[in-house]
């Protein structure tokens, strides 16, 4: 096996499946929840270049995600214009706000830094369901749909390859990271800022533009989720939970690994969606045990396992290589 | 002036006060968890919600009033506090902020999904005697309850203070708070001081919680507007600052109260989250704190 397919066999092997899926079944159903897995593991990958990669915890991502999703379906809906120009739109616009969240980045360290990420979406909560007039209020806005690609009335075939073309792009961008000098330099900032600042790194214009990247990746998948999922609702969109979410698929998975955010992706999102549809109606609030499950899950892996499930496997795999056959029956003992 | 205008201002002078007392008791927990084990408790909001199911349960299943639960509360919430600190934070004390950041976020969604399971996501309200009653007073209306569970957050923030300032386990939290490593070469057992502040600020989160139960609604993600603006009342105030929390509990209270009446209740919250960025970029160490705290990441 060639290095290259050992390193990316996972990542091959989730986005191969993922490619055949509309192939083999028909159930729309089950496409959805590819096309799901597919854009939270985008959405987890662009939060995990800000907060993985650079180490600037957010909890405020909702923002940027908020802000694509909310400039699609205004574009559609207020303007009669494409999402695609919607997306655009989103996209400046998270620039800018993520260039003022990298500015914070800059004067405020850890907790600091996520309380004040914490608040800018919240800001951006409450000017979207309040001001009437212009984004809906809080009933939020129903995204008409209108058949072909410019409009993005898509079937869920077209779904899941658009999704996968995504996922795959902001995969390619996590590698990357991983490889480049880029990289090795936001690795620097990330462990020690001071030391990586001695060493001639930039590290305060990389900030920035790490938050920016990710601002962006995030707000192309809102407008592509608000498309697909047809609503946009303010107190979801721009919820603490849903920041959350991206950081718990992110650290589950593995936080600054390229395929960890599709790996956490998978496991939240699947379970999820089978206890939405196995007990949604017996009892409400039920399906919330998956999310006392990776709650836990990220206590026990932030502690124990800080490189996430992707880095489990890497380990596994490097002790079975290192281990020496050994040479008596019984003398590992 | 004239006489719609005061009475208009004392209402709004009182509300901010009533308002102000509860914010102090919920943010006093949060920044004494601060200020001595030096880890932002992202899951403070969700003890607080605790807090209020109980109330709830205790009104609705035997029909005790939330001021009487207040007794099972806060031992209760101590013992919780200190099961907690056992189970989960006592690992991630040294750790690096973005564990500890985790480890609380992911506290956060347990505590509050064990409670959409265990009681769904309704909204519930618990309704005793005195949340009826309003009293007027030159001019100035207000709610019993609010009156009643001031003058506890007052008793209760008062008896904190006396704690920390006179017992000598007050003092010796306030030593380990000045420097852990001088306190731990004192003979002090920083493990123990940590574990006891942490009991001691949920035990105050959880009695604000049964406090608010008859003002507010009870549902499991109910702790998270309380929790903002605790955030933002100790970013003000300064991390760690316990005297700041009262202040800055003053000062939202006030900026909420008056920006209600001005610019209606619709847009209070940007004006308090508008306040917490400003101080976050122009004095992030608090209005009374020291320059230069939270870059060296405190």
């Amino acid at each position: 096996m060639s290095l290259l397919r050992r390193r990316h066999a996972a990542a091959i092997a989730i986005f191969g499946l993922a490619a055949l899926a509309p192939l083999a079944v028909h159930d729309a159903f089950l496409l959805h929840t590819v096309v799901e897995i597919l854009l939270w593991g985008a959405l987890a990958a662009a939060w995990n270049v800000a907060s993985g990669y650079a180490g600037q915890v957010s909890l405020g991502h909702a923002a940027f995600f908020g802000i694509g999703a909310y400039s699609a379906a205004l574009f559609g809906t207020r303007f009669q214009q494409s999402p695609w120009l919607g997306m655009l739109a989103g996209v400046v616009v998270s620039v800018g706000a993520g260039a003022v969240i990298g500015y914070l980045s800059n004067r405020l360290r850890g907790p600091y830094f996520a309380l004040s990420t914490i608040a800018f979406s919240q800001v951006l909560l409450v000017v979207a369901s309040r001001w009437r007039g212009f984004t809906a209020g809080s009933e939020g806005i129903p995204v008409p749909f209108r058949p072909g690609l410019w409009s993005l009335g898509l079937g869920h075939v077209a779904w899941v390859y658009l999704a996968l073309a995504v996922a795959v792009l902001y995969y390619l961008l996590q590698v990357y990271l991983d490889r480049s000098r880029v990289g090795y330099q936001l690795a620097g900032v990330r462990e020690d800022e001071d030391a990586a600042e001695a060493l001639g790194i930039a590290s305060r214009r990389l900030k920035v533009l790490a938050v920016v990247l990710s601002a962006a990746l995030t707000a192309v998948c809102g407008s592509l989720w608000a498309q697909f999922v047809g609503f946009v609702d303010p107190f979801y969109v721009f919820s603490v939970d849903l920041s959350v979410r991206f950081a718990l698929m992110t650290i589950i998975g593995g936080a600054a690994t390229a395929v960890g955010p599709f790996l956490g992706s998978i496991l939240i999102t699947s379970l999820e969606t089978y206890l939405r549809a196995t007990f949604s109606g017996v009892k409400t609030g039920f399906t919330g045990i998956y999310l006392v499950i990776y709650g836990t899950a990220l206590i026990l892996v932030v502690r124990f396992v800080p490189e996430g499930l992707a880095g489990l496997a890497g380990r596994v795999r490097a002790r079975r290589r290192r281990r020496p056959q050994p040479a008596v029956a019984g003398a590992r003992q | 002036m004239g006489p719609a205008q005061i009475e208009a201002f004392a209402q709004l002078v009182v509300s901010a006060v009533l308002l102000g007392g509860i914010y102090a008791l919920i943010s006093l927990g949060l920044t004494l968890i601060f200020g001595i084990l030096r880890v932002v408790n992202f899951a403070h909001g969700e003890f607080l919600m605790l807090g209020m199911y109980l109330a709830f349960w205790a009104f609705t299943l035997w029909g005790v009033d939330p001021y009487a639960a207040l007794a099972a509360a806060i031992p209760l919430s101590f013992l919780l506090g200190l099961l907690t600190y056992g189970a989960v934070m006592r690992g991630v004390i040294r750790a690096s902020h973005n564990v500890q950041i985790f480890t609380t976020v992911g506290l956060s969604i347990v505590l509050q999904n064990v409670a959409l399971v265990a009681w769904s996501g309704d909204f519930r309200s618990v309704r005793p005697w005195h949340s009826a009653v309003v009293l007027r007073a030159g001019g100035t209306a207000f709610n019993l309850s609010q009156v009643v569970a001031f003058v506890i957050a007052v008793v209760l923030t008062v008896a904190l203070f006396a704690f920390m300032r006179w017992t000598h386990t007050g003092r010796v939290m306030r030593a380990t708070a000045q420097d852990r490593d001088a306190a731990t070469l004192m003979g002090i057992d920083t493990d123990r001081v940590y574990r006891l502040t942490f009991a001691i600020g949920i035990a105050a989160v959880g009695a604000a919680g049964v406090l608010v139960a008859p003002l507010y609604p009870v549902y499991p993600t109910a702790g998270l507007q309380f929790v903002l603006v605790s955030y933002v009342v100790v970013v003000l105030g300064g991390l760690g600052d316990m005297v700041g929390a009262l202040l800055g509990s003053l000062i939202v209270a006030a900026v909420e109260v008056v920006g209600s009446y001005f610019f209606g209740t619709a847009w209070k919250e940007v004006l308090y989250f508008l306040l917490f960025i400003a101080v976050l970029v122009f004095r992030p160490a608090g209005l009374f704190g020291q320059r230069g705290a939270e870059t060296l990441g405190a």
